[in-house]
């Protein structure tokens, strides 16, 4: 069998990222190895630490290396808001957005049962033990636009209508500076029905 | 053999993520049965056919390749969407659930497919499940299903005797045989329930469970005892609202 180099090691482990084919991990190695030993080291160090370190927050299941992340031990948020999402990365984009106030929950997930994903996969029962706490007095429901999202929306809904908590899902319709003539027939619907008077 | 298809009525029924920014689809088409598909570049941010690539949306689908997995060529909507609401996704789920479990990859099945987009189209304007209304379709469509597969069940006549199915008297029905005139066995359904079942009649409440053990339990050979996970999210969504229910009620009592 042959033997790989060190480097053919490297360039083939750098590959698990997403979007990197060989082409580019064999530059990303190179540039590290020539230009940058310093940086090397350093994502070296960090990957290693992160990789042992980071969990999931046992309040709302985005990443983070404390038991808590720093959003639900933020006493400055809203805590009676609770913004149900599929991913971390929804949380990253809401946060971005700089709209939001309240507390998180992430799914890391969506209900898709013909992949085997049930309830229990995607924490409901967390997040059901959550509501019972009667801290929160509104859920809203962000998880994605597809079939699977607002399946998982619904079933969310009625677990929480047990807790008169009230329940909202976010509004979809044209994007901020979209040409109708652009925008596709499912969303043009949507925005026609949930229609707002002014 | 290398295949080129243009415009070919089809339904996604599931979709993975495949590799960056692909996507795995299973599709049910009219002419080519169940299809696997690989469609490329749809999950970026301007990804094309995003939309369209969903579970209940009619679509003409064009494709191209060899062997087991088709390239999605090209997508687009075949009038209008049958959005379904609440929980009839889940019954919808159901339903491509057993597509895809049960159904062979390029098996055509033009009119299996027909009865399934009328279905969709029939479900779409129901506005909760849970109706018998929506029960009897469900037991009708797993009735064709298996008559699809070559899996007819028999209900006219008892299959030792060859007697016609009387319809006062109570028959074990043998799953890969057919109905037998006993007093005891498994899975007993009553005469009347057969006869109506043939005839596609599932309005009486007690023709309806039995329609539902009797397809239930034809259903489970065929899938070879693995658990239908929809089937499972539908039971867990019953008990959800019925614990939200009396979970309401308890505070309403606290409350007075």
């Amino acid at each position: 069998m042959k033997q790989t180099s060190l480097i053919g090691q490297l360039i083939d482990a750098l590959r698990c990222l997403p979007g990197v084919g060989p082409k580019s991990a064999q530059r990303m190695a190179f540039h590290l190895l020539e230009r940058d030993r310093n940086g090397a080291r350093r994502l070296a160090h960090l990957l290693v630490e992160s990789a042992d370190k980071i969990g999931h927050c046992s309040q709302c299941r985005t990443l983070t290396e404390h038991e808590i992340c720093a959003i639900c031990a933020n006493t400055g948020r809203d805590r009676s808001l609770l913004c149900v999402v599929e991913m971390p990365t929804d949380v990253a984009a809401i946060e971005h957005s700089n709209v939001y106030r309240g507390l998180y929950f992430v799914l890391l997930g969506h209900l898709s049962p013909l992949d085997g994903i049930g309830p229990d996969q995607i924490g409901l029962d967390i997040l059901s033990a959550r509501l019972a706490q009667q801290e929160v007095r509104e859920v809203i429901l962000a998880t994605n636009s597809t079939v699977e999202g607002e399946a998982t929306a619904h079933y969310i809904a009625e677990l929480a209508k047990g807790y008169k908590i009230n329940i909202s899902r976010i509004a979809r319709g044209v994007p901020m500076g979209g040409e109708l003539e652009y925008v596709d027939g499912g969303t043009l619907s949507h925005a026609m029905a949930s229609r707002q008077l002014i | 053999m290398y295949q080129r298809i243009s415009l070919e009525p089809a339904y996604v029924l599931h979709q993975r993520p495949y590799q960056d920014s692909g996507l795995l689809l299973e599709v049910f088409t009219l002419n080519h049965g169940r299809v696997g598909l690989v469609a490329r570049g749809v999950r970026k941010p301007k990804g094309r056919w995003q939309s369209l690539l969903q579970p209940f949306v009619p679509l003409l689908l064009s494709w191209s390749g060899r062997g087991e997995l088709g390239t999605l060529v090209d997508a687009e909507m075949d009038g209008a969407a049958c959005p379904l609401k609440g929980s009839l996704v889940l019954s919808g789920f159901y339903l491509n659930e057993l597509l895809t479990r049960l159904l062979h990859r390029h098996d055509p099945h033009p009119e299996l497919f027909d009865y399934y987009q009328a279905l969709l189209r029939r479900l779409s304007p129901l506005e909760e499940s849970g109706g018998q209304q929506l029960q009897q379709w469900l037991r009708l469509f797993e009735m064709r299903l298996l008559e699809e597969m070559g899996y007819a069940l028999v209900l006219e006549h008892d299959v030792i005797t060859g007697a016609a199915i009387n319809t006062e008297i109570n028959y074990s029905y043998q799953l890969g045989a057919g109905p037998v005139a006993v007093t005891e066995g498994l899975l007993v359904v009553r005469g009347r329930s057969l006869l109506a079942l043939a005839a596609g009649d599932l309005a009486e409440i007690e023709v309806l469970r039995d329609a539902k053990r009797l397809m239930r339990a034809a259903l489970d050979q065929q899938l070879g005892g693995r658990p239908l996970h929809s089937r499972q999210l539908l039971i867990d969504l019953q008990r959800t609202t019925g614990a939200a229910a009396a979970q309401s009620a308890n505070l309403h009592k606290t409350e007075e």
